[in-house]
């Protein structure tokens, strides 16, 4: 049977259009995969840059609390305050910090690679999946759901839900291996303005305390590490040192690690009199393992505390000894 | 729901996460054993973690008691001294459950290159449900024994379905051996407030350094409360 033109032209268009289906298509999918890690980076920023007050609940194993919380931008510097708001009368937080200190955490989640040593890099998208689940409202505002799938059994996954006009971050849900929520934050109420706005400060009296500024990352500047007598000899793959603190006049040794979305610390302490029992706990998601050496006759307790799995932070417990 | 059943899938959750403790592995592989559900659930957290991991999914097969008839069956085994002295079946019942978890864990490893239950779509594991799922029990409740519960609360649930929150003081769950030792050489109290002590300090340092901003000073709202005088106790009793 011969081919009609028509019949001709019809199939010809048929392989365009496929054709342009299966070459948009690529794209298209890198695009979307691409802007989970975007998003994230601007939920980095935002949360430091933008003018916001709000209310949010923090939910724990059938415990509910509710905090308010201010946060403004002034002459580069950030200003905070975090009230709770119920249980007995407790002092306001009030914290202060410089708006260009950029810590590590910071610096993972809005992209960058941590460069370990010259082989290896530290990468948020190493460690984690992003997917974008759709959209949600939170606070009666329009969010983007995230799922941050651990790709390792060494930390937990994450439900986000981030604010789509300003990026901030609205709902952070962290989830357990078997796929069940540990803890969750959550604005009930948010008032949004841009940096650069007017605002009327509700930020009245009080004194803001300085965080500490020895810890910012920018300008590939690395943590300065005072000297230690500590050494690590395993971490859990991703982490990083974020923070250093030598045992001042506390005696207290203390190190901050993450990964861009977990976080965790050790604590060393120098026992005198009576040594602390072994202990295995737990806080809402927060696990807490506590060691004990003896190092030259002398007692110290190792404690590692954070929003890890139990396995992870006993191993990590566990390779802490003397450096050489 | 009972309250033992209840206990023991916090428990089987704890195990998935590699958290469970010895005495709840004991029992959870004896549960295991009379209790199909039981093993039901624990197929599909492990169909769950393997999605959430990207890994191949794959219907798990239980071969646990095929395994045990097979043991049965075996002459050798039937007849060995060791049998006819310990009498029996408890033994491979044991056996067969141990083995059940190991065929499960190499499945995981072994299952060809399937569909993942993320990729095509089917938003059936337990994480993707996160938002209508009403029977979310949240982490292991562990009490060593000497600590009563103190705690009458449902855990979190991530739809906000929060069937009885009675408010509770927070607790701290411990574990560990010699509880009597113990208890007598560095009282709870002090432990505690140690312990509070280090989470604040934990917390204020989570609050520069990750994607939460202020939030995780929420972590402390009730810890604290209680605890304030007793940690400036502890902590200039060490010094």
């Amino acid at each position: 049977m011969p081919v009609s033109p028509i019949q001709k032209s019809l199939k010809a268009i048929k392989l365009a259009a496929l054709v342009a289906a299966v070459l948009l298509h690529g794209p298209l999918f890198a695009e979307q995969m691409e802007s989970a890690h975007d998003l994230m980076a601007r939920m980095a920023k935002a949360t430091r840059e933008l003018n916001y007050s709000g209310v949010f609940t923090y939910e724990h194993r059938g415990n509910l609390t509710s905090a308010k919380l201010i946060h403004e931008v002034r002459d580069g510097k950030i200003y905070e305050r975090l009230l709770h708001m119920d249980g007995m009368q407790r002092d306001v937080v009030n914290r202060s910090d410089n708006l260009d200190c950029v810590r590590t955490g910071d610096m993972l989640l809005r992209g960058h690679a941590y460069k370990i040593n010259n082989e290896n890099y530290s990468r948020l998208e190493d460690f984690y999946e992003f997917h974008i689940k759709g959209d949600g409202r939170i606070a009666d505002r329009q969010v983007s759901m995230v799922h941050v799938l651990p790709r390792d059994k060494y930390r937990y996954g994450y439900v986000v839900a981030i604010d789509k006009e300003s990026g901030l971050l609205l709902q952070s849900v962290l989830m357990s291996h078997a796929g069940k929520p540990l803890e969750r934050f959550q604005f009930v109420d948010i008032s949004i303005a841009d940096a650069s706005a007017e605002i009327d400060s509700q930020l009245e009296g009080g004194e803001f305390d300085n965080v500490d500024q020895t810890d910012c990352v920018q300008l590939n500047r690395k943590i300065v590490s005072p000297p230690s007598m500590w050494l690590l000899n395993w971490l859990p793959p991703g982490f990083v040192l974020a923070s250093h603190q030598s045992p001042g006049a506390s005696g207290q040794e203390s190190m901050m690690f993450t990964d861009g979305m977990a976080v965790f610390s050790i604590f060393i302490d120098s026992v005198q009199d009576k040594a602390l029992p072994q202990v295995d706990a737990k806080l809402g998601a927060t696990v807490a393992v506590l060691n004990n050496v003896e190092i030259n006759g002398r007692q110290y307790a190792i404690c590692v505390v954070g929003e890890i799995p139990r396995g992870t932070a006993s191993q990590v417990a566990s390779a802490i000894g003397l450096a050489p | 729901m009972s309250d033992h059943k209840e206990r023991l899938e916090e428990a089987l959750s704890a195990l998935m996460d590699g958290e469970a403790t010895e005495m709840e592995t004991h029992r959870l592989l004896k549960a295991l054993e009379e209790d199909p559900q039981l093993r039901d659930r624990w197929t599909r957290y492990h169909m769950a973690s393997s999605a959430i991991k990207g890994e191949p999914a794959t219907t798990a097969v239980d071969y646990s008691a095929a395994i045990a008839a097979a043991i049965d069956q075996e002459p050798a085994h039937r007849k060995s001294p060791l049998t006819m002295f310990a009498g029996s079946a408890g033994r491979f019942a044991i056996a067969a459950s141990v083995a059940m978890v190991a065929v499960l864990g190499v499945q995981q490893l072994n299952s060809p290159a399937g569909t993942s239950l993320i990729d095509n779509g089917s938003e059936i594991s337990e994480f993707a449900g996160v938002e209508t799922s009403t029977e979310n029990t949240g982490p292991a409740i562990q009490f060593p024994s000497g600590f009563q519960p103190t705690i009458n609360a449902r855990t979190v649930s991530a739809g906000g379905n929060n069937k009885s929150s009675l408010r509770t003081t927070p607790e701290l769950e411990f574990q560990q051996q010699a509880q009597q030792q113990f208890k007598q050489k560095y009282p709870e109290a002090e432990l505690r407030a140690y312990l509070n002590n280090i989470m604040s300090k934990h917390s204020s340092h989570a609050a520069l350094n990750s994607n939460q901003g202020m939030l995780p000073f929420a972590r402390l709202s009730e810890v604290a409360n209680d605890n304030k005088e007793s940690a400036g106790e502890a902590l200039s009793e060490k010094e």
